[in-house]
């Protein structure tokens, strides 16, 4: 079944679906960063998101401690949390194959959530940020600061990485170790400082995100940690390495699933789009050719 | 150069199948036993009058409860021993050889769902501090199935092969009824449920929940809607998630039929993030009412959306009694205030009837400070006091798995303040025997208050389970 579509719905769904690419675009250029310079996909970066949220959440909002104090204690962890797996736990990986330095991030992340269902235990909670207080229409639908936010914030962190990636030296050693990583320590690129730069961004990116989205999504550790699996398919549509296209892929998926919702009779599948525009890109990618987990083509 | 860019396809095909392999893992791993430890003696005398009726809070001026429970062929009424412990027993602490007794919740997952185990743990502990069953403690294997049900299947596995539990008390679970019911029916365990979620857990021989399950709930919300407020049309938004959110919303459009209201079904994933379309789509149609039919921890952000869009007062909005727990209306915020509507399938928390009384001093001596104080807490409380008054009937040194289960089928009238009617277990192939319930309204000053008293919610599929208990003299 079809519901009405007319003009008002479209631009309605346009709407709610840019501010959901923008909670995806925000997640998935945090992977970008982080494997561009570390060959890590960072499946952690939701559940150190998650505990930034939730340590604001639950430490500092209503508990007679000074709310900003909470935001910078929020990053702060964050950043913490992925400098300690970055600069710890994930060298000893280092030789390993990708998909087991996937796992490991996995599963930092899910000791992380696991932490958090410990510590925090209340089954309803919602985090109220300043910038839900103002609002403005676009057509019917009103759209919070906070939600506009996330999208302004993942183009503007889409923009500052491409400077810094371009302008900055530290940049020009993330793009080199993105090309070849065993070429680039040869010829003496300070891998070590790149990963450790690649890391503290990945881990604003991810406690700022955190934060944003426990505001418009639900407050959840488990809710937040997995929304990487959807980033995860905006970052194949940027091939793991361009940032525009992964916040363009984000933008995509975010606009079809809410476009989706015209359609009653499939909009209850409509997350199949995450893994019908990440499998489409994969099978544009890589015609003709065979690919094994390990990496080798035959 | 071309190798390079090989490997790097392999690396984007094989993270992608990860990502989605990982998004069906659930959660943390949260699973630990945990066995009811005997707290110290006390004494208690005996001496307990049985429940006689539910008095309505006074802060209200709903009806009066209308179905006082009624004669019993349960053990409840022929040999349970009385105290004045707030599990009814008495004694000392229970040393003699545990019985084993097993329960599955859904906790770590999209909500956490584990109340109900909490309340029979309370209850089970407190029982062994006062006596056990007959001298008896029981050993309460409480587990957690992540809302996965490769994980339900283990635990069932573990707690009816190895472990070689009795029976199932309190068990609470989006997906553990469908993937153990033939378990329990080939191993002859009967699971006295306290949380029932998916139509398994109202479909299933061995399975008899004593709350009334998603289903009833929205029925009864709906139909408070239509008798309060005139509703001819109505959106039911719930979860894609077979057996259950389909299962609920069908509910509504089976009934609407009968009853001259137009019901649109409107299913999502749990884990999109997109709320701003769920609720724009449920409003499209300019419904009277909207049935939000979600665990508590989903209907925060979805109405926090709905409050951004100023629909509050677009029609009328309501849900189920998993929305009826403490801190409710003080998360979703006073902007649903005199809004918002929920049906609760067992009393009111704060009533003053001695099995609520009871519930609430379990749970503050022997439960944590922060386990909820919700409808399925208690729905836990009764399924473990069902369960230990039909075993103080039986011989202690005769409590084996098919005795049990042959004294929990017999329960065929359990009466408890809790319950608008009867618990029973019975001869059918299937249980519902929670089909009534009240309806309470989230006042001007964020409270609870109850504005309908027992009240039959109708379902058409209940068709069976009423001509059985008319045939056989089953509740109350």
């Amino acid at each position: 079944m079809i519901a009405a579509i007319t003009g008002t719905n479209l631009l309605t769904f346009l709407i709610t679906g840019l501010t959901v690419g923008g909670i995806y675009a925000l997640s998935a250029l945090g992977l970008v960063v982080v494997y561009r310079a570390t060959g890590v996909v960072n499946f952690a970066q939701g559940a150190v998101g998650a505990i930034a949220a939730l340590t604001l959440a639950n430490e500092f909002i209503g508990k007679g401690r000074p709310e900003a104090l909470g935001y910078l204690a929020a990053i702060a962890l964050a950043v913490a949390l992925s400098l300690f797996y970055g600069l710890v736990i994930s060298p000893r990986l280092s030789r390993r194959d990708p998909v087991v330095r996937a796992m490991g991030a996995l599963g930092f992340g899910l000791f992380i959530l696991g932490f958090c269902g410990w510590r925090w235990t209340a089954r309803i909670q919602k985090l109220d940020l300043p910038t839900d207080e103002w609002s403005f229409k676009i057509g019917e639908v009103t759209v919070t600061l906070t939600r506009a936010l996330v999208i302004v914030l993942a183009l503007v962190v889409t923009v500052a990485i491409t400077a810094f990636l371009n302008k900055t030296r530290v940049g020009l050693s993330m793009r080199s170790l993105a090309n070849d990583r065993e070429l680039s320590s040869m010829i003496g690129v300070d891998v070590r400082r790149a990963e450790t730069v690649a890391w503290l961004i990945g881990g604003v990116i991810a406690g700022l995100s955190g934060i944003l989205f426990g505001a418009t999504k639900q407050l959840d550790a488990a809710s937040l940690t997995f929304l990487v699996i959807p980033a995860i398919a905006a970052a194949v549509v940027g091939q793991l390495k361009s940032l525009w296209w992964t916040f363009g892929g984000a933008m995509l998926i975010g606009v079809i699933e809410s476009e989706l919702t015209n359609f009653r009779s499939i909009a209850p599948y409509k997350d199949i789009t995450q893994l019908a525009v990440g499998a489409g890109v994969i099978l544009l990618l890589q015609r003709s050719r065979v690919v094994s987990f390990i990496g080798a083509d035959r | 150069m071309k190798h390079r860019a090989m490997r790097k396809r392999a690396v984007i095909g094989a993270v992608l199948a990860l990502s989605f392999v990982a998004g069906a893992c659930g959660g943390d791993d949260d699973d630990a036993s945990s066995d009811t430890a005997a707290p110290d003696a006390t004494d208690a005398p005996a001496g307990t009058d049985a429940p006689v009726d539910t008095a309505a809070p006074s802060d209200t001026d709903a009806p009066a409860d209308t179905a006082a429970p009624s004669d019993t062929t349960a053990p409840a009424d022929t040999a349970a021993p009385a105290g004045d412990s707030p599990c009814l027993v008495s004694g000392d602490a229970a040393t003699g050889e545990p019985i084993k007794v097993g329960s599955i919740q859904s906790k770590t997952g999209p909500d956490d769902f584990s109340s109900s185990g909490q309340g029979a743990k309370a209850f089970f502990e407190c029982v062994n501090a006062n006596g056990g069953i007959n001298g008896r403690p029981v050993e309460f294997l409480l587990e957690d199935d992540q809302w996965t049900p490769e994980t339900a299947s283990q635990l069932g596995a573990k707690l009816v092969n190895d472990e070689a539990v009795v029976a199932m008390v309190g068990s609470s679970s989006f997906v553990e009824c469908g993937v153990n019911e033939p378990l329990y029916e080939s191993e002859g365990v009967v699971a006295v449920y306290g949380t029932g979620v998916p139509r398994e857990c109202f479909h299933s021989k061995n399975i008899s929940a004593t709350n009334a399950g998603p289903r009833i709930s929205a029925l009864g919300i709906a139909q408070y809607m239509v008798s309060e407020y005139g509703a001819e049309t109505m959106t039911c938004i719930s979860q894609n998630i077979p057996n259950t959110g389909e299962w609920v919303c069908t509910g509504l459009q089976e009934w609407g039929e009968t009853a001259g209201v137009t019901v649109r079904t409107l299913l999502h994933d749990p884990a999109n993030p997109d709320f701003i379309s769920i609720i724009q789509d449920a409003v499209s149609d300019n419904p009277d009412a909207v049935i939000v039919m979600e665990p508590a921890g989903l209907t925060v952000p979805l109405l926090a959306v709905a409050e951004e869009q100023d629909l509050g007062d677009a029609t009328h909005w309501g849900g189920p009694t998993s929305q009826y727990l403490a801190g409710f209306p003080e998360t979703i915020g006073e902007y649903w205030w005199g809004r918002y509507d929920v049906q609760a399938e067992l009393t009111t928390i704060d009533n003053t009837s001695p099995d609520n009384q009871a519930w609430l001093a379990t749970m503050d001596e022997y439960g944590e400070a922060d386990d909820p104080r919700d409808t399925f807490s208690q729905a836990g409380w009764l399924a473990a006091k069902i369960f230990t008054d039909t075993l103080l009937a039986m011989d202690p040194e005769a409590i084996t798995r098919e005795a049990v289960t042959e004294a929990i089928q017999n329960v065929k009238a359990y009466p408890s303040d809790l319950n608008c009617g009867d618990w029973y277990f019975g001869p059918g192939d299937r249980h519902n025997s929670n089909h009534a319930g009240r309806i309470v309204t989230i006042n001007d000053a964020g409270e609870y208050e109850l504005v309908q008293d027992c009240q039959e919610h109708a379902d058409p599929e209940l068709e069976d389970v009423l001509a059985l208990e008319e045939s056989e003299g089953l509740g109350g």
